[in-house]
């Protein structure tokens, strides 16, 4: 079963679940562009909850949000990360919902959106948006980082556990494509949603990465021939800071890897709040490794991730600075 | 009855410029005198509320006819989503006026000041209020979600959404006009559309004079009334709600309004331009309307209305 046909059981196992629940999105009456309500469409049982909405970039988010506010527990399942920038108005007041009401009401709103390169897309649909996203005050940004766990996060996700926050899960397409043997499925998170976790002990130096980068960030430890350390962050917002301050100063040489452009990019938010929780700690400058400046074309579209070189040579450059 | 630039044209009349009823019917089991205390007291409000010098405030005297028969017509479980300027409605539904001076002011009930959306801005959850969120337009889609939950239950409820005809060149409404027919969601439109006598500019967005036919195009029931006229108000708001509470589909009612103190030509606007003077004509005519019929419902409202912004007032000092 590849990701994307496991992710599509657990949708339909999520309906069932909590009768609040709803599945919105443009074609999700045809399975939807990932194939996400696929087998729900299949039980008649559920399909009445799987709600098709005309094309309305701006308004869907706003209409999700009405659906919470009532009561529902709407998914939404979205084309691409991109499609929240389209948005984007919607999306802030989704986050403020909470202080419009002095906390009264709630709207607990599940996007899920692919981002990243993988699908030979590129332009948006290999666009990294998630530093815009996690900029908005009042979401729940979490990251895919090992295919492995795809189904276990959209679980947490939907279940709300840490709260009702608006929650933001984005799956990276080159993960979602990745083929995962059944016996290697993680069918529990064991923490909580954007907790950050040690994906590779060492001592030399610490990579932090999120999303399809993680991977590359352990290829890179492994090929750097240092002992370092990979740490996957979960998620954007809320940031884990203690487990990412602890980590930091445990090797003083810190590196973080990302997919997207550097410019604003959440390395740079990543970097200050080491600067400024753990400058005792450091022994180089933080060194930040990003994915090319989009917009990337279709052919080139994987170089909006971090490679590998680049990689083993900031791990170098900081355990030998 | 002559021309006037200031009257709408293609609506039908039910309460004539001089107060005469002419659609009978129309205003059956409408109790005329209770509406009119209530119009009464919307454009106390409005005078008190102008008078706070709120930013980027404007009236709303001319456009009570929307707020006061929106609340009064929605049923105790439907939603409505005002927009900023439609706080009249709150009161009606139940609001005690202490907590609308300070939600007004906003001032939280424990002297704070949070975030409150735009200013004047209120909400009142559990009467069914939605606060009116900064994004222009946001609210009508909000709205639609809100509806679309009430379709989901089978409940027979239905949404309301309030705004002015600027907002017709959004995205939000456009989509949400889609959103609403696709989905035929329970969901009742309220567009209030200013009169433009000398023509509306091409900014105002307007694009062909009637938001009304626009939407019929998108397969949308709608209707267009005049604002002056209370009686064709409640008409079209009434069959609106109806449709949508019996799962007939969603629908638009436009009301032609006439802002009675927002624009410098005040002095030409014609009396019969307001609804209130309007219903007031018929009243009189009935022999059901005095001055002092008229100085009670104001003095009694003032009245409450200084309390509740003392009260208010005096939180804020206390904090």
């Amino acid at each position: 079963m590849s990701t994307l046909e496991r992710l599509s059981t657990i949708v339909a196992e999520l309906l069932r679940d909590d009768v609040r629940r709803v599945l919105v999105g443009e074609d999700v009456r045809q399975g939807g562009m990932l194939g996400l309500s696929r087998v729900a469409m299949r039980d008649p049982s559920l399909s009445s909850r799987v709600l098709a909405t005309p094309l309305t970039p701006a308004a869907s988010l706003a209409h999700a949000t009405g659906l919470a506010l009532a009561g529902r527990r709407p998914i939404v399942a979205l084309a691409s990360a991109t499609a929240l920038l389209e948005g984007y108005a919607a999306l802030r007041e989704l986050g403020r919902i909470s202080a419009t009401s002095a906390g009264e009401r709630s709207a607990p709103v599940l996007i899920v959106a692919p981002t990243g390169p993988g699908f030979g897309l590129g332009g948006d649909g290999a666009a990294s948006p998630d530093g815009v996203i996690a900029g908005v005050s009042g979401l729940r940004v979490a990251i895919l980082g090992d295919a492995r766990e795809a189904g276990a996060m959209l679980r947490a996700a939907a279940n709300f556990e840490a709260g009702e926050d608006p929650t933001v899960l984005l799956l990276p397409r080159a993960l979602l494509l990745r083929e995962v043997e059944d016996g290697e499925i993680v069918e529990t998170l064991g923490r909580p949603l954007c907790a950050a976790r040690c994906v590779r002990d060492g001592a030399a130096a610490t990579v932090f990465a999120w999303g399809a980068a993680v991977d590359v960030a352990c290829a890179a430890a492994e090929q750097s021939g240092h002992d370092a350390a990979v740490y996957e962050l979960g998620g954007l917002a809320p940031l884990d800071v203690e487990e990412l301050v602890a980590a930091a100063a445990k090797t003083g040489k810190l590196v973080i890897a990302h997919a997207g452009g550097l410019s604003f990019g959440p390395g740079a938010e990543l970097a200050a709040l080491f600067a400024d929780r753990a400058i005792l700690h450091l022994d180089a400058p933080i060194v930040r490794v990003a994915g090319r400046e989009g917009p990337l074309a279709r052919a080139d579209e994987m170089s909006g991730l971090p490679s590998v070189a680049a990689l083993v040579d900031a791990i170098h450059q900081v355990v030998t600075y | 009855m002559e021309d006037c630039p200031w009257d709408p044209e293609g609506v039908e009349v039910c309460l004539d410029p001089e107060g005469q009823l002419v659609d009978r019917r129309a205003a059956q089991g409408v109790d005329l005198r209770a509406l009119y205390k209530r119009l009464v007291a919307a454009r106390c409000l409005d005078l008190r509320v102008e008078r706070l010098g709120l930013p980027m405030w404007v009236s709303c005297a001319g456009e009570e006819a929307v707020s006061v028969l929106t609340a009064m017509l929605a049923g105790q479980e439907d939603w409505i989503y005002p927009g900023v300027r439609d706080f009249a409605l709150a009161p009606i539904r139940g609001l005690d006026l202490d907590d609308f001076a300070r939600q007004i002011l906003g001032i939280a009930a424990d002297g704070e000041r949070p975030y409150n959306g735009r200013p004047g801005a209120l909400a009142a959850a559990d009467l069914g209020i939605a606060y009116a969120p900064e994004p222009l337009g946001l609210h009508l889609p909000l709205a639609a979600g809100q509806a679309h939950a009430q379709k989901l239950a089978g409940n027979g409820r239905a949404t309301i959404a309030i705004f002015g005809e600027g907002l017709t060149t959004t995205a939000f409404f456009h989509e949400t006009v889609a959103l609403a027919s696709a989905c035929d969601l329970p969901l009742v439109l309220v567009c209030k559309s200013q009169l433009w006598p000398e023509g509306a500019p091409a900014e105002a967005g307007l694009l062909g004079d009637s938001v009304a036919e626009r939407v019929k195009a998108c397969g949308l029931w709608s209707r267009r009334v005049d604002g002056a006229d209370v009686v064709a108000v409640h008409a079209a708001l009434d069959q609106a709600l109806r449709r949508a509470r019996d799962a007939r589909g969603p629908g638009l009612v436009e009301v032609v309004v006439t802002q009675l103190h927002a624009g410098t030509t005040d002095a030409d606007i014609p009396a019969h331009r307001d609804p209130i003077e309007r219903l007031r004509r018929h009243l009189d005519r009935e022999g059901q309307w005095t001055p002092t019929f008229q100085d009670v419902i104001e003095a009694e409202v003032r009245g409450q209305l200084e309390r509740a912004f003392t009260h208010a007032h005096a939180k804020e000092m206390g904090r």
